[in-house]
């Protein structure tokens, strides 16, 4: 007989889970709940004597200082109890643990139908609240309806004797599991099939697969297997290797590019192949320390003699706008199996994030799924419970608002990792499955979650998305399948090793066997977290947790026992081969037959009309006279969300794990400010240090995406500079988030234009790489960032996200004692500024605090500037340098006052030469690229000064003693502010939150 | 059903191993389970010149013998087993079923452990901490989450109390790393009473002046009792913390390294290569172990 063990704080101790639920029910809802308690419930399905149970709830689960536990109801004084707990089918780790602790304290193992079930009771007191009230509540702030259920009862219904009765979410399927086939008798009969089953197969690569199934050499060679017209198994896998997410159709497709104002026309064929894959190719083969790129989950560089990086970023949107927190954990996780996935297993040193929501406090008609406040709460929380757990530190991030991600909102995650150059003496970056090799999942079980997740983010987001295609990571089950497999991998025992994402089993065996001509499945032998799933729902469920790998066979019982020690679940589930094709069997009998080099080859490109308008065609600079209060626009520009501080989120993450930490996220001694670029020293017993700089621009795309991609790429170059990195080592991972470029005449009257937006990118994107010599080491794209959001007279709006590149750069430190942080170190130190000033105010956050747009977007000019990066590097290397800081979005004033801040002095400094005909606003707030901040000792300064001749280095003037920031120009006084102001001002938005 | 009184039940024999590499201490780190600075803690003791090895829990439950192979247990960080039923609680529960007495004999015989973070959680489940007399093996205090309610990374300043640790010796003032959602210290009057006069209070949280933090944010930075963030057990050898020694070994790991740098660069000094205070910690240990075994 099931039991329910209630679990809670003694009532004389702060229960903070039910403090910080009274204060985001205030924040988010305007509630008043006076105090609220949480209790922990663990339903126990299983049979155990009653003394059991007792020693089982006095030595297992309850503190005996802190806690009580009873087997009846807790609950006495409330005005609402709320009861919260997973739907059926979604991993519930926490009752696994309890089950596994129960049998060890017990000495025995317990039967296969034993459960435990975690779930929670919240107990409002003081809540004058009414049942609709308290539903809002539940829906919308304690459980996530996508994963979870939820119970209310009043005072009045609650019976203090049975409380919450038992609540089992057992998954029991009455399905026989079977294979559907189907005659296809016509191209439309597939279209008709593609909508109702949600295949979203696009009309193009209908007739192609429709004559793949009927041809005459492919007929017989189903029909020397049994097999007849295509089963569910291979229409399903189809759709998923044909979605946009799996096969970067967009950036694989035909543009025809034309220039509305000059009439000029062109077309790019394949924007991948020509913009990202032939630059990266041409400084491959130019760049030594380039290892491997384009092909595995991550990219490799050389790290030091014996060992490589390997980098990957990845954004998660689709479903983070669905189920913020779990959306975001599920990315992290899982972006963290990339690099795990490369070559043949890299360790973990490092994790990157990115959010781009709508404004915190939006205040709008628009209506989305999640108010921005509460999406960036969940998106926050989600990696910093997947990057904690996971043993990783998360070393660099960014949050970036603008009303355009109201649509959708953006994810962003990256990871870094490490592996030995060579392994059993062949390079650790490579990895080939070989005939006769067994196939082996390894970690979690499959499930029905994630079932259409692909196909789903191949979608705009509205309110009819399927929401069965979130899944819950798991980061604990995750770390023990990472140590498992290390260990795995220096014994010598992968030959091959590829993460589940996206598609599952189906996108991750289909690339294994294309590299080894071949394989055969037995999706029967793929352990289920419950019975009745299909097999073409076991092929391409996207339940997290899973690696696959290829091991000799003679080598699978050693390899079985590691997984075992691990307490990791590791089965053979197929074997590879080399007939050229993917045979699928359930017990048995075949139930997919699918050529590889279908896949390949046979699908048109997508082609997209991209047309044109400059800037000048659509927008103009700002009318706008000179400012006179300086120090109150320095003030607001500090406060600006975009640039305030966001430390709160920062120290929610563990960044110093494995102890690797060189220059924290945070730095200054006096008020953090966020560094430039993250240093790690990833091996603990060596000097060398790894730099990872992040960035983007998207208010630069109002004007022009070329400019918004160079700003970001000179960005994250500059960031690794400012820290010391190699100018002939930065490897880039480029991540674009665009809208659907598809042009519709009424559900997407811009797709034209916005195709545009993005054929300027990826050229912009390939003139950065080459002019700068950046290969692009991984990448990803992530089309459909649009939502559909109801107004305020419920009227239905398409929101588009402004087309957005996060950027990642890493580099190569010969010595982490050699590498520079941005805060003043010393009063009379020297404060130059290294590049030119011009009057470049288009989206700039200065126009943008004033609601301007303007024209003049920053450009960036590789030649130029490139001739004084190596003069900083130089100067960094020759330890002429005390601060080093890239100026990035709000311009020198902010930066400026940044630097200032962190070191805790002052600055007087005289800025008459910096565009002296233009306003002062455009010195201290002009956001032009290839610029940076540099304080040097004064005894350096004539050989600092030599060392850029003849570059445009500019002496503003000198660290001061004291508190006070001073700024002239043609002998006023522009800004006299003491830094307790400025601390005040960039603080203050968010220094509550914690 | 196993009894868990530590008292009743020893059903291990110890067999004595010899040392393969006599000079050095021998230290075992364990992980597995989610637990996750092993290598660091690992390379701290390396560094400190002991002889560690990272030994997967399993091993240790499967073969508790192995234990008296080493010198020094250290539980290192981490979320052993998701943390999802009290930080430190399922690895806790599975020492003591696996190990039951030879832990205590372990320290009985002049041994070191320490628990750092997730570890210290566990030797408070374990009882191994505070072990006040004639209650060893009993849980009389917790670390629970924190008042701030979030996870926290920040460097915290850290004094020194009067104390038998064998880990803090010689140590006053510093600065580590705290890395935790659930790192409060929590007990009852009565016990608080008694561990200031055992003197087991080791390490407290203080301002960057050196001044009792006296509970407040962010100089405390979970609302500990007593400010308390370090405990050690009546013989000084089991010692319990939640700031991360291993994480400042290298100069390089202070937050504000690059100022110290600058400051020797204007001295016209090279910048030395210094120790972070957290190698002490292991070092103190390495050098009582030598002594106490004759290494």
């Amino acid at each position: 007989m099931a039991v329910r063990l209630e679990i809670g704080w003694r009532p004389d101790l702060v229960d903070a889970e039910g403090l910080a639920l009274c204060r985001q029910a205030k924040e988010y809802f305007d509630f008043d709940i006076a105090s609220a308690r949480v209790l922990r419930v663990l339903t126990l399905d299983l049979d155990l004597h009653p003394s059991e149970l007792e020693s089982i709830r006095q030595e297992v689960f309850t503190h005996p200082v802190t806690q009580i536990s009873g087997f009846t109801p807790l609950a006495r004084d409330f005005d609402w109890a709320v009861w919260v707990g997973l739907r059926p089918g979604v991993r519930d780790t926490a009752g696994a643990v309890a089950l596994e602790a129960i049998a060890a304290y017990l000495g025995r193992s317990l039967p296969p139908k034993a459960a435990v079930f975690t779930s929670k009771l919240f107990l409002l007191q003081g809540a004058p609240l009414n049942r609709v009230q308290v539903e809002r509540l539940a829906r919308e702030l304690l459980a996530n309806d996508l994963i979870q259920e939820f119970r209310l009862f009043s005072r009045e219904e609650w019976d203090p004797t049975t409380g919450l009765g038992l609540i089992i979410p057992r998954v029991e399927l009455h399905h026989q599991p079977s294979v559907a086939v189907f005659e296809l008798d016509s191209v439309d009969t597939l279209r008709k099939l593609s909508e109702d089953r949600h295949l979203a197969l696009r009309d193009q690569d209908l007739p192609i697969i429709w004559h793949y199934f009927h041809r005459p050499e492919v007929k017989d060679r189903r029909a020397q297997v049994g097999l007849g017209p295509p089963t569910d198994v291979e229409l399903e896998y189809l759709a998923q290797a044909r979605s946009d997410h799996c096969n970067h159709n967009t950036f694989r497709g035909r543009f025809i590019y034309r220039d509305l104002a000059t009439g000029e026309e062109m077309v790019l064929d394949n924007p991948f192949k020509q913009c990202i894959e032939a630059p990266t190719r041409w400084l491959a083969n130019r760049k030594e320390w380039v290892v491997s790129v384009l092909w595995d989950n991550a990219g490799v560089g050389h790290f030091d003699e014996e060992h490589c990086y390997v980098i990957k970023g990845e954004t998660h949107n689709s479903p983070s706008n669905l189920e913020a927190y779990g959306g975001s954990l599920t990315g992290i996780v899982g972006v963290y199996r990339d690099p795990l996935g490369t070559g043949r297993g890299a360790r973990l040193i490092g994790g990157l994030y990115g959010f781009c929501t709508g404004p915190r406090h939006y205040a709008g008609p628009l209506n989305p799924r999640l108010h921005p406040r509460r999406l960036l709460d969940g998106v926050i929380a989600g990696v910093k419970d997947g990057g904690n757990k996971s043993g990783v530190p998360t070393v660099n991030g960014f949050l970036y608002f603008d009303e355009s991600y109201l649509g959708k909102s953006l994810v962003f995650v990256g990871a870094l990792g490490i592996m030995p150059y060579e392994l059993q003496g062949q390079p650790g970056s490579a990895k080939s499955a070989r005939p006769g090799d067994l196939l082996l999942m390894c970690g979690g079980r499959v499930g029905k979650d994630g079932i259409h997740g692909v196909t789903a983010s191949s979608e705009v987001s509205s309110p009819g998305t399927p929401a069965g295609h979130v899944q819950i990571g798991d980061p604990y089950t995750q770390k023990k399948m990472h140590d498992f497999l290390l260990e795995a991998r220096d014994a010598g025992w992968l030959n091959f090793i590829t993460d589940c994402g996206g598609g599952g089993l189906s996108s991750a065996v289909g690339e294994a066997a294309r590299l080894a001509g071949g394989a055969e499945v037995w999706l029967d032998k793929v352990p289920l977290k419950y019975k009745g799933l299909d097999p073409w729902e076991i092929w391409v469920s996207e339940s997290q947790e899973r690696m696959i790998v290829a091991i000799a066979p003679e080598n699978q019982g050693l390899f079985l026992e590691l997984a075992r020690k691990h307490e990791v679940e590791a089965k053979s589930i197929g074997r590879f081969t080399d007939t050229g094709v993917l045979l699928l069997r359930f017990h048995g009998r075949p139930c997919a037959h699918i050529d590889l080099s279908l896949l390949e080859q046979d699908f048109p490109p997508w082609e997209f009309e991209a047309e044109w308008l400059a800037p000048a065609m659509r927008l103009s600079e700002p009318v706008l006279g000179e400012v006179a209060d300086q120090r109150a626009l320095l003030l607001a520009m500090l406060d600006r969300p975009n640039v305030c501080s966001r430390a709160w989120i920062t120290r929610q993450y563990d960044y110093e794990v494995q102890g690797t930490s060189v220059i924290k996220p945070l730095i200054g001694r006096a008020t953090p400010i966020p560094a430039d670029a993250a240093v790690l020293r990833p091996l603990l017993h060596s000097n060398r240090g790894l730099a990872v700089s992040l960035a983007l621009n998207p208010a630069f795309s109002r004007i022009d995406t070329y400019h918004m991609v160079a700003v970001t790429i000179d960005e994250t170059v500059r960031r690794l500079l400012s820290v010391g990195g190699d100018l002939d080592h930065i490897g880039g991972v480029d991540n674009f988030c665009w809208p659907s470029v598809e042009y519709h005449p009424q559900k997407n009257p811009d797709g034209k234009y916005k195709a545009a937006q993005l054929v300027r990118a990826v050229w912009a994107l390939r003139d950065m790489c080459l002019a700068y010599g950046v290969p692009l080491l991984s990448g990803k794209d992530s089309m459909y960032v649009d939502g559909l959001l109801p107004g305020a007279f419920g009227e239905i709006h398409r929101v588009s996200g402004l087309p957005t590149l996060f950027f990642t750069a890493v580099s190569v430190i010969q010595d982490v004692h050699r590498a520079v942080t941005p805060d003043l170190k010393n009063p009379g130190d020297l404060i130059y500024l290294l590049g030119d000033t011009r009057p470049e105010l288009g989206g700039s956050e200065f126009y943008e605090l004033l609601g301007y747009t303007g024209l003049s977007v920053p450009v960036v000019r590789p030649q130029e500037f490139l001739p004084y990066y190596r003069c900083l590097t130089q100067a960094i290397q020759g330890g002429l340098v005390a601060s080093a800081r890239g100026l990035y979005r709000g311009g020198l004033g902010v930066h400026l006052a940044l630097v200032s801040l962190a070191g805790g002095l002052g600055v007087g400094v005289d800025l008459s030469d910096l565009l002296p005909q233009a306003p002062a606003y455009a010195a201290l707030y002009s956001e032009s690229a290839g610029r940076f901040l540099v304080s040097i000792a004064p005894q350096h300064q004539r050989e600092f000064e030599a060392l850029f001749q003849g570059q445009p280095l500019t002496c503003l003037g000198e660290v001061r003693p004291d508190q006070f920031f001073r700024v002239s120009r043609g002998g006023r006084t522009l800004i006299e502010t003491s830094l307790s102001a400025l601390q005040a001002a960039w603080q203050r938005r968010f220094g509550q939150l914690i | 059903m196993r009894s868990l009184n530590p008292q009743t039940q020893n059903p291990f024999p110890k067999p004595r191993t010899q040392n393969p590499e006599p000079s050095k201490p021998k230290a075992l780190v364990l992980y597995g389970y989610g637990l996750n600075c092993d290598h660091e803690t690992a390379f701290a003791l390396k560094q400190a010149g002991a002889q560690a090895l990272r030994v997967h829990t399993s091993d240790l439950l499967h073969n508790p013998a192995l234990l008296w192979d080493y010198h020094l247990l250290a539980i290192p960080g981490g979320f052993s087993w998701g943390d999802d039923h009290g930080a430190g609680v399922i690895l806790a529960l599975r020492l003591k079923i696996a190990l039951g007495e030879a832990l205590h004999d372990f320290v009985q015989d002049g041994r070191l452990v320490i628990g750092i973070c997730n570890g210290f959680q566990v030797l408070v489940n374990l009882g191994l901490l505070p072990a006040l007399p004639g209650r060893r093996g009993k849980r009389l205090a917790a670390l629970i989450t924190n008042d701030c309610g979030n996870f926290r990374d920040a460097w915290v300043h850290l004094k020194t109390l009067p104390s038998p640790c064998i880990f803090t010796q010689g140590l006053a003032r510093l600065e580590l790393p705290i890395r935790h959602g659930e790192g409060k210290f929590f007990t009852t009057p009565d016990i608080l009473a008694e561990l200031q006069e055992n003197q087991q209070i080791v390490l407290q949280y203080a301002t960057p002046e050196g001044q009792p933090a006296a509970g407040r944010f962010p100089d405390n930075p979970n609302g500990s009792l007593l400010d308390i963030a370090g405990l050690c057990d009546p013989t000084g050898r089991v010692l319990g913390l939640m700031p991360h020694p291993e994480a400042y070994i290298f100069a390089t790991h202070h937050p504000h390294w690059t100022l110290d740098k600058e400051r020797y660069r204007r001295q016209g000094r090279p910048y030395p290569q210094r120790e972070g205070a957290g190698l002490t910690f292991f070092k103190n240990a390495v050098n009582y172990l030598a002594s106490r075994f004759a290494l």
